[in-house]
């Protein structure tokens, strides 16, 4: 059995006998190289209540070189790709080291979740969300979690329909209103507000001439 | 009562000196942390454990299978770091407690 296989099995049947963990770990297929491991969101973040699955893949090399996770759930986080779930992690780069397991990474990346990282972002319309208002995007991120990982909604979430696309882009229906009577499609103008951040104390910094310039590009 | 003894097995039992006295209450500590098999047992390209796959100690006092240790050393991922510190890699002297002093 080679040194991989023998150390990935070691770690799966680690994983599942720690009752006292949240952290798991479960094959997808026959593969013992392609995992989905899952947690549940960090308590007091806006990722509480939801349950966050990553897709795992174990390199050839492993444990000499790192694991590679993205996310599978959705997820509204500077440092995580709300298209593609890629992670901005040291340890899943050149801060790898081969005591790393598949559970203590799992760990990193839950806790990665408590403490964004803006100014190394995966995701920079996110991360300028984050810096201009931290309210407007915890309200963001909670809904994604509501909507995406099953975590119960925000007050303001939870009068929302299912899948409303002005609240998944963290903009306010009064400021997208506005320029749709203007006969732009809605959603073009989600799309142009979310790339100009028109957030919080930015809109002062976003004449109504840009948007619209953005608008008609 | 005379018992006369006709024949003996002896049965031994070694482990290395890790100098971790603590290292049968601690789950982690009697494992090599690159490959995760027991000290007493061999890296994953060994088939035979003992002294052709001993263990290699740091200065940092952290200890592995030597050639789980230089094979991650000898990658440039690892920046000649130990992988439980990050601290640059230094061999250390072998520590035995009891060794005799040496004589000259």
């Amino acid at each position: 059995m080679d040194a991989r296989l023998r150390r990935v099995t070691r770690e799966i049947a680690d994983c599942k006998n720690d009752k006292t963990s949240s952290i798991k770990i479960e094959t997808i297929d026959e593969s013992p190289f392609h995992l989905k491991g899952s947690f549940p969101g960090p308590e007091g973040t806006p990722y509480q209540g939801g349950n966050f699955e990553i897709d795992i893949v174990i390199p050839e090399s492993y444990p000499f070189q790192p694991v590679k996770m993205k996310f599978i759930t959705k997820v509204y986080h500077p440092n995580v790709s709300s298209a593609s779930g890629a992670i901005c992690l040291d340890i899943l780069k050149d801060a790898w080291s081969p005591v790393l397991t598949l559970k203590s990474t799992l760990i990193s990346l839950q806790s990665l979740l408590c403490s964004p990282e803006p100014n190394d972002p995966q995701d920079a319309e996110v991360a300028k969300h984050y810096m201009t208002s931290k309210a407007s995007f915890e309200e963001t991120a909670t809904y994604w979690t509501h909507i995406y990982a099953g975590g119960p909604g925000s007050k303001d979430a939870k009068q929302l329909n299912s899948g409303d696309d002005v609240a998944i882009a963290g903009l306010e229906h009064t400021h997208v209103d506005r320029f749709v009577e203007l006969g732009f499609p809605k959603a073009k103008v989600v799309d142009a507000l979310r790339r100009l951040n028109y957030r919080g104390n930015n809109i002062r910094n976003i004449p109504d001439d840009r948007v619209i310039e953005e608008l008609l590009k | 009562m005379k018992v006369k003894i006709k024949q003996w097995n002896a049965v031994a039992q070694w482990r290395w000196d890790t100098g971790n006295k603590d290292a049968a209450d601690d789950e982690e500590g009697d494992v090599c942390g690159i490959c995760r098999v027991p000290f007493e047992g061999c890296c994953p390209s060994c088939r035979v454990p003992g002294d052709d796959c001993p263990l290699i100690w740091g200065e940092c006092s952290h200890v592995f299978h030597m050639h789980c240790l230089l094979k991650w050393i000898g990658t440039a991922a690892s920046k000649q770091q130990c992988p439980m510190d990050r601290r640059p890699w230094a061999t250390a002297e072998r520590r035995v407690d009891n060794a005799p002093p040496p004589t000259t």
